[in-house]
C-alpha cells in the first residue's frame, strides 16, 4: 500500500511506544514493502519521543540503592558483600529474557534481508518498466510520423561547435508533427537546451525545446510543427526554456547556407 | 572471561553513577514515588549487564537506549497496575536501534543542558497535543483511551499525537546529530 497520513499516525504511535494491537501488523506489513519514508520517520520520531523522557528532571536514589543494584548483578561483583540474597529467579528470567532477545534479533535480521531483497527486486523491475515504457513511447512516435503518407525526410549535419553531431527530421506536413532524432550531441550545462527551429520563407520558426540522454542522442516530437511548408531545419544551444528567435550557436543544421 | 565481567560490572556501576538518578525520575515519574520506580532501576540495569554484549556504544546513545527500557519496564507496571490492562509487546521498541543523539548528552553537564532543551521543546508544544504525547508515553495510554480521557474524538488524538510528534522532532531537529542516521 502507498504512504499515507494513516502510516504517519501508525508510525508516531510506534515511536511513541503506544500500544497497536492488530495495527502493528498492517504497519510492518508496510514497511516491509520497504517504505524509505515510514522507515526514516520512525528513526526520527523515535529520538523526538525520547525528548518527553528526557525533559523529567533526575531523581535523587537512596544512596543504598546503588550497592544493592550493583550487588545484583552477580557474585563478580559482590566486593565483599555477599550477593543479593535469591539471586537464581532473576537469573532464570533474566537468562529467558536474554534468550527471547537473540530470538527477536535474529528473526528482526531476517525480516531485514527480506525487506532489502524484495527492495533490489522492486527497483530493478521498475527500472526495466521504466526502460521498456521509453522504447514504446519511441516507436508510436516514430510510427505516428513515418506511416503518415506524406512523410519527408531531411539529414542535419553538425557544425559550428560540435562537428561530429548528426541528425534526421521526419515531418509529415498532413499530420503537423515532425520527429527529430539525434546523436552525438554534447552534454549542455543545466541551464541551457537545444532548441530546434524549422525555416519557413527564410525566417526560424520555433519548434520546441529538448534535452538528449546521457550518451547524447535525442528523440524529439515538435508538437506545434509550424506550417505550411518547412524548407531547412536548424538546432542551437540556447538558455533553457527557449529563446523566440535563435540567439545562440547553430549546432545542426539541414541545407548549409 | 572474569577479566572481562569484571570490566563489564566497572562499566555499569560508571553507567549507574551517570544515568541513574535520570532513569529513576523517569520511572518515578510514571509510577510515582516508591518502591516499584526502584525495581524497574534495579531490572533496566540487570537488563544492561546481561544485553550489553549485544549494544554496541558506537552505534547509539546508551542513555536513549536505557530510557527506553526504563520507560517500557515502568509501563508495563503501570499497565498491570490497572483492571484491564493487557500484557504488551515491547519487542520492537528494544530490539530496534537506539536513536541517534547528541554524543556530548554523556557528559553530566551537557546532560542537564539537555534537558533543559528538551523540556523546552516539550513546553513550546500547543497544550493539547503535548497533553496527548504525554498520556501516552508517562501513562502508556492507546488512542481510544486518550480519547476517552480528554473526552476527544479519536480522529483528533490521532492527528494530535501525529502532528505533536512532528512537530517535537522540528524542534529537536538543530540537535540531532546527523539526522536520519543513514537509516
Amino acid at each position: 500500500m502507498a504512504h499515507s497520513e494513516r502510516h504517519e499516525e501508525l508510525v508516531a504511535a510506534l515511536a511513541l511506544g503506544m500500544p497497536l494491537g492488530a495495527e502493528r501488523a498492517e504497519l510492518e506489513a508496510h514497511l516491509a514493502e520497504g517504505c524509505a519514508v515510514c522507515e526514516a520517520l520512525l528513526a526520527e520520531l523515535r529520538e523526538a519521543s525520547a525528548a518527553l523522557g528526557a525533559a523529567v528532571p533526575p531523581a535523587a536514589p537512596p544512596p543504598e540503592l546503588r550497592g544493592r543494584i550493583l550487588a545484583s548483578l552477580g557474585p563478580s561483583r559482590g566486593a565483599g558483600r555477599p550477593a543479593a540474597a535469591s539471586p537464581t529467579p532473576w537469573r532464570v528470567l533474566a537468562a529467558a529474557a536474554v534468550l527471547l532477545l537473540a530470538v527477536i534479533v535474529l528473526d528482526d535480521a531476517r525480516l531485514r534481508r527480506d525487506r532489502e531483497e524484495l527492495r533490489s527486486q522492486s527497483a530493478d523491475l521498475a527500472s526495466r518498466l521504466q526502460t521498456t515504457e521509453t522504447e514504446l513511447a519511441q516507436r508510436v512516435l516514430r510510427a505516428r510520423v513515418l506511416e503518415s503518407e506524406d512523410v519527408q525526410m531531411m539529414h542535419l549535419g553538425g557544425q559550428g561547435p560540435q562537428p561530429g553531431a548528426r541528425a534526421k527530421v521526419f515531418w509529415s506536413p498532413a499530420a503537423r508533427r515532425g520527429v527529430l532524432m539525434a546523436a552525438n550531441l554534447a552534454p549542455l550545462p543545466p541551464d541551457r537546451q537545444y532548441e530546434l527551429w524549422v525555416f519557413l520563407d527564410g525566417k526560424p520558426v520555433n519548434a520546441g525545446v529538448f534535452d538528449p540522454d546521457t550518451e547524447g542522442r535525442a528523440l524529439f516530437e515538435s508538437k506545434d510543427f509550424p506550417q505550411p511548408a518547412a524548407q531547412n531545419f536548424a538546432v542551437t544551444v540556447e538558455p533553457r526554456g527557449g529563446m523566440p528567435a535563435p540567439t545562440g550557436p547553430i549546432v545542426l543544421v539541414g541545407k548549409p547556407a | 572471561m572474569a577479566r572481562v565481567e569484571a570490566r563489564d560490572a566497572d562499566a555499569l556501576a560508571s553507567l549507574y553513577d551517570r544515568h541513574g538518578g535520570r532513569l529513576l525520575g523517569l520511572a518515578q515519574r510514571i509510577l510515582g514515588a516508591g518502591g516499584e520506580a526502584e525495581e524497574v532501576l534495579q531490572e533496566v540495569f540487570l537488563f544492561a549487564w546481561r544485553a550489553a554484549a549485544t549494544f554496541d556504544p558506537a552505534r547509539g546513545n546508551v542513555l536513549t537506549w536505557l530510557m527506553i527500557a526504563t520507560r517500557s519496564r515502568s509501563i508495563d507496571r503501570l499497565r498491570a497496575r490497572r483492571p484491564a490492562s493487557r500484557p504488551e509487546i515491547r519487542s520492537l521498541e528494544e530490539v530496534a536501534d537506539p536513536p541517534a543523539a547528541p554524543d556530548d548528552v554523556e557528559a553530566a553537564s551537557a546532560s542537564r543542558e539537555w534537558e533543559g532543551i528538551c523540556r523546552a521543546a516539550v513546553s513550546e508544544l500547543p497544550e493539547d497535543q503535548r497533553r496527548a504525547l504525554e498520556l501516552a508515553y508517562f501513562e502508556g495510554l492507546t488512542h481510544q483511551e486518550i480519547a476517552d480521557r480528554t473526552k476527544s474524538p479519536l480522529g483528533t488524538v490521532k492527528t494530535r499525537v501525529r502532528l505533536g510528534l512532528m512537530k517535537l522532532r522540528e524542534r529537536m531537529r538543530p540537535y540531532s546529530k546527523g539526522g536520519s542516521d543513514g537509516a
